[in-house]
């Protein structure tokens, strides 16, 4: 006998954690509409938000909800030079580059991380980590729902930016077609600049506000990753509309794994449902191409 | 009757590619299709050999149903197409580009190279066989396509613009192909702008404009005929008003 | 080219020979430890060439080998853990068969799409296969792994206490595999694949069947990699889902035939013969104090090949090959 207030427990986390899994999501399908590169070491731009969330609060005392304020432009910095560095060499490049270069680059930072911070788990600690809300017979926690606000807020301003800004409509212009941005007088090398540098932020940000309920680990970046990846594809890959609603879905489908099935077979019914989009609707659930 | 499409139409969002298009091809005739440019005719090609799918229609060879198969179904079938920009497997030599189209029926790699041999002559690309294909001439490149083409053993060889670019030296040479080709018992369609090469080919020419077929007959019907002249001569009022 | 009765005096055949013959009595002086090594190189070279089948030559850059490497591997303990069956049959062929099954999924999920959909979902796999023997407790034993109980020597049982036996077995495994690959790239399955990689709407034009070749290719290559993971599991006598299934794993599956030379039949090997040594140095060095310093080596290891030179060390390696066999002596063939 199913109680109703467990399952709808689920569905409620799943759909706060679902946010998250969305916005993470938009980061990676930005940087793949726009600059056509997997991004496989997107975790890992999590993961450093994470840990500079983390130092942020050890050194400094500095609450999550305002570092967020620090990490966006730092991460944004780090994707820019990320891109200038090695993503700008390989833009024109094979499927197969590409995708060697971004898994190379999630071992390296991966396992430099595992170096610098040793494989433990380290959290943070906030005054609101043990307040719940409770609504209906369930309740959420506080640092939950501050990070699915979060999460919400940031989609819809991204969403905004794309739809409304010379920025964002010349971003969804090169995704489309870059040498035709480009005769119109767009410089896509800044585009993509900006494409990975705002991918990149939205990760790190990301990764900031689920630290108070998030415990930060070398591969935590690859354990979420994998989630985003199958979110993208459901969603298509370039699809933000697609990614703000499959986000949820999967988040969905997590918890109602972990509810029947059991812990951590999150990933498993997520990756399943996966399988299932990509047999019977392989361009995704709501095709690529467009931002 | 080889080749037989009946009310073919397929849509591309606002674009009526082809409009309710029916036309039979003979075995062993050499039909050309002319018609001006966007006048539907690699859509049908692409329609022909499965790349796409007709919105209605049906589209029968040897009597058989092949609508909807795909295009390596297709060219097992019998049905083998060139590409109007010369399509080859660039790093690999000219002799194994011949060599993949001759696969089809035999995975036998010493007599498929045999066979691939005896068409890379046939085609005139004798001496050039270990060439890799980018490294080929834009004619030799044609004669590639061709050959790896008629590896592929077709009862029916769609041929889209293979005389492009070609100077009149180059396309006599053609013609002459393609006509060795018809007399080793493969039926052809032929598509081209060159007019000379196309009226001295084809036994029987169709002419498409907007999809659709606005004549069908014998070269100099056709080369009479007023809507084909309207067709080709109102593209160049078009341009030279400016438009 | 192949003569029925060899010319014994030609740097062509001799050399490979020599060499032969030398891998062949080589466990007679070489200490233990570097027997290891040369098992693992072994290893790790037939599971690159596996790889090259999938990665190199139809061009699908799988990120999730491992999850063949790791069925194998918990097919050959876990049947004889339970049911006293030799490796033989439940590696082999049961989890052989699992393996192929789960490359047919793949396939059937990704090649009809064109992109990186198969790079995402193969590393998708091996993620959700590391997670499923993980958590499935009861069953696989978790995070501890599962040990091989040793019945002393056994060739049904596939165990030795000496490493001797495992390096002919792997070395036999490497040339059978490099065998493979070699007529595999001679056959119309080779050139079918090297025609869709370059040009698939041609290929498809002249009659290829690009997602059954690349089903083929695939099936082929989690195979091979299921038959490298029994061989691990008997060798080491320890698994556990953190290694099989490790995306490190499938990484370095990949790394190698890169670093040598993808879509090459001897690009694994040499990448294997280099890389593997390399490793056990950083190991040996750092990796006491400084835990996954080996792995930001092969990051950067790959970014840098992947960069600078994407076809490998194979056409560098393979010229100054042809200038060393111009200066042997013997009677060699006019070509």
């Amino acid at each position: 006998m199913l109680k109703y207030d467990i399952l709808l427990q689920a569905l409620v986390s799943g759909i706060l954690m679902g946010a998250v899994y969305s916005l993470v999501s938009i980061g990676l399908t930005i940087i793949y509409g726009v600059v056509r590169i997997v991004n496989f070491a997107h975790g890992e731009f999590l993961m450093i938000g994470m840990y500079a969330t983390y130092f942020l609060w050890a050194y400094f005392g500095i609450d999550p909800l305002v570092a967020m304020i620090i990490n966006g432009p730092l991460l944004y910095v780090i994707g820019i030079l990320i891109y200038k560095s090695l993503f700008r060499r390989v833009v024109l490049a094979s499927d197969f580059t590409k995708i060697f270069l971004t898994v190379g680059l999630s071992l390296v930072l991966q396992n430099l991380a595992l170096l610098l911070f040793t494989a433990n788990y380290w959290s943070v600690r906030t005054f609101y980590e043990k307040m719940v809300i409770n609504l209906w017979g369930i309740s959420i926690s506080y640092p939950r729902f501050i990070a699915f606000c979060g999460a919400v807020i940031l989609s819809l301003l991204i969403s905004l930016f794309l739809l409304k800004t010379d920025l964002g409509k010349a971003m969804r212009a090169v995704a489309q077609n870059w040498e035709v941005a480009m005769l119109m007088g767009i410089n896509p090398d800044r585009i993509f600049m900006v494409a990975v540098g705002l991918g990149s932020a939205v990760a790190g940000v990301t990764g900031t506000i689920i630290m108070p309920y998030f415990y930060v680990f070398p591969m935590v970046g690859a354990a979420f990753v994998v989630m985003c990846f199958a979110v993208v594809i459901s969603a298509g890959l370039g699809s933000i509309k697609g990614a703000l609603f499959c986000g949820p879905i999967f988040g969905i489908a997590e918890s109602l794994g972990i509810l029947f099935v059991g812990a951590d077979s999150g990933l498993i019914v997520a990756f399943l449902i996966l399988l299932v989009v990509l047999i019977f609707r392989p361009s995704g659930l709501m095709g690529k191409g467009k931002l | 009757m080889l080749l037989e499409i009946k009310n073919l139409s397929k849509r591309f969002g606002g674009l009526q590619a082809i409009n309710d298009l029916t036309l039979q091809v003979q075995e062993g005739e050499i039909l050309g299709l002319i018609g001006p440019n966007g006048a539907g005719k690699t859509t049908l090609f692409n329609l022909i050999s499965g790349v796409f799918t007709p919105d209605t229609g049906e589209i029968r060879f040897k009597g058989e149903n092949i609508t909807r198969l795909k295009p390596y179904q297709i060219c097992k079938k019998g049905i083998c197409r060139t590409f109007q920009i010369a399509q080859p497997f660039r790093e690999m030599s000219v002799l194994k580009n011949i060599m993949i189209g001759a696969f089809v029926h035999s995975p036998e790699v010493n007599k498929v190279e045999k066979e691939a041999e005896e068409i890379l002559d046939f085609v005139g690309l004798e001496g050039k066989k270990e060439m890799l294909a980018k490294e080929l001439t834009t004619i030799d490149q044609r004669r590639l396509e061709v050959a790896r083409a008629l590896a592929t053993k077709p009862k029916l060889l769609l041929l889209d613009e293979t005389m492009a670019g070609l100077n009149p030296k180059e396309c006599d040479e053609a013609v002459l192909l393609i006509k060795k080709i018809r007399e080793k018992g493969v039926t052809l369609i032929v598509v081209e702008h060159v007019m000379r090469a196309i009226m001295s080919l084809s036994e029987r020419i169709i002419v498409l404009d907007y999809g659709a077929k606005i004549a069908e007959g014998e070269p100099e019907k056709i080369r009479n005929d007023e809507k084909v002249i309207r067709a080709y001569l109102g593209e160049e009022y078009r341009r030279a008003a400016g438009k | 080219m192949r003569n029925l009765l060899f010319n014994w005096r030609d740097p062509k055949i001799y050399l490979p020979l020599i060499l032969l013959i030398f891998l062949l009595i080589l466990p007679i002086f070489l200490p233990t430890y570097f027997l290891h090594i040369m098992v693992t190189i072994f290893v790790f070279a037939f599971l690159s060439a596996a790889w090259n089948i999938i990665g190199g030559y139809a061009g699908q850059l799988s990120l999730g080998n491992a999850a063949f490497f790791g069925l194998g591997a918990y097919g050959a303990v876990l049947f004889t853990h339970y049911f006293n069956i030799p490796p033989w049959i439940g590696g082999v062929i049961i989890g052989g068969a699992a393996a192929l099954f789960l490359s047919l999924l793949m396939g059937w999920a990704c090649f009809r799409l064109r992109g990186p959909y198969f790079a995402i979902s193969s590393l998708a796999i091996g993620e959700v296969m590391r997670l499923l023997f993980l958590h499935q407790r009861k069953i696989t034993f978790g995070a501890e792994g599962v040990t091989v109980p040793f019945k002393g020597d056994s060739l049904l049982y596939f165990q030795f206490s000496s490493k001797v036996p495992y390096y002919y077995i792997a070395l036999v495994m490497l040339l059978l595999g490099i065998y493979i690959c070699w007529k595999m790239e001679r056959s119309r399955l080779g050139y079918y694949l090297i025609a869709i990689n370059q040009n698939q709407d041609a290929a498809e034009a002249v009659g290829i069947n690009s997602v059954r070749t690349k089903q083929v290719a695939l099936s082929l290559s989690a195979l091979l990699t299921a038959m490298g993971g029994v061989f691990y599991a008997q060798y080491i006598f320890f698994i556990d889902p953190d290694f099989v299934f490790s995306l490190g794993l499938s990484i370095e599956f990949a790394l190698m035939a890169i670093v040598g030379g993808v879509g090459s039949v001897f690009g694994p090997v040499i990448g294997a013969f280099l890389l593997r040594p390399a490793m056990e140095i950083t190991n040996a060095l750092l990796g006491a104090t400084y835990m996954g310093v080996h792995l930001i080596v092969y990051g950067g290891l790959l970014i840098t090949v992947v960069l600078l030179k994407p076809e490998g060390l194979i056409g560098w390696l393979a010229r100054r090959y042809e200038t060393l066999l111009k200066l042997l002596p013997g009677l060699k063939e006019k070509e």
